[in-house]
């Protein structure tokens, strides 16, 4: 995987909840593949708390062959809230927000036709400790798979493997150590824990 | 050729064959038919070999 394409505010509802306004265009930023770990079931997943606020975004994910959708994922987008909020209010990028070690969690991949055919109508969602928090599908979001391929496209090079976060909807929130993460997708079914390593070094 | 572009390509290839592995394994040809993969996989071979002999000529 040569990177990690995302894409904000392609939920307008989830651009409310975050008191902002709803953009013509979805924004595009990039995590690097040293932030992605794939999900094992029952995985425990060490984040660094010490650095404030964790909130969960969760995102349909596409792996990219050619251009193409070629597998599917969900994802957790992890963004460090707070560090966010002071990187906007000074008018700074937040990228260090975005890309810390285990801040792209993505379920095993499965190929598209593991799913339905209309397969951007497939829920997904997102438990924490049992309690649903987010529930949606790619076709409620403001740019959809084939818009989505094509935007990217005319900023960034896509390299064959590159993975694409499509954004979140409504119902982010924050984690805290030890929450049990359960994420559904089609035929996707992942639960993992997020932990502390118990000291700052992270 | 610069050797860190070289494994750079190396890597690329690779990952390109494991996905090309996953959907023939699948028989997964929605996309990508299957003339256009079976043609894919001789170009990144080829690619590969000669990728690896300039490596190994260093």
């Amino acid at each position: 995987m040569d990177k990690i394409i995302c894409l904000g505010k392609n939920y307008t509802e989830h651009s409310a909840e975050m008191n902002e306004k709803q953009t013509d265009k979805p924004v595009l930023f990039i995590k690097p593949p040293s932030c992605f770990v794939e999900i094992k079931d029952n995985a425990r997943i060490v984040l660094p708390w010490h650095r404030g606020l964790i909130h969960y975004e969760a995102e349909v994910v596409l792996k990219l062959y050619k251009k193409n959708v070629i597998g599917l994922g969900l994802g957790l987008d992890l963004t460090l809230r707070d560090v966010q909020k002071k990187c906007k209010e000074n008018g700074h990028p937040w990228e260090i927000a975005k890309s810390f070690k285990n801040s792209a969690i993505v379920t095993p991949i499965k190929g598209t036709r593991d799913f339905e055919k209309d397969w951007q109508r497939a829920v997904f969602r997102l438990k924490v400790n049992g309690e649903l928090k987010q529930e949606a599908s790619l076709s409620q979001a403001v740019m959809k798979a084939d818009e989505i391929i094509h935007y990217i496209d005319e900023h960034f090079p896509i390299n064959d493997g590159d993975l694409v976060f499509t954004g979140t909807p409504q119902g982010v929130g924050p984690l805290k150590p030890n929450d049990i993460i359960e994420m559904e997708y089609g035929p996707i079914k992942n639960t993992f824990t997020v932990v502390d390593s118990g000291f700052n070094g992270f | 050729m610069d050797s860190k572009k070289l494994s750079h390509d190396i890597m690329n290839s690779l990952e390109r064959l494991r996905i090309m592995h996953d959907l023939i394994k699948s028989q997964n040809f929605s996309a990508i038919p299957k003339d256009e993969m079976v043609n894919d996989l001789a170009e990144e071979m080829k690619r590969l070999e000669k990728n690896f002999e300039i490596l190994l000529n260093q």
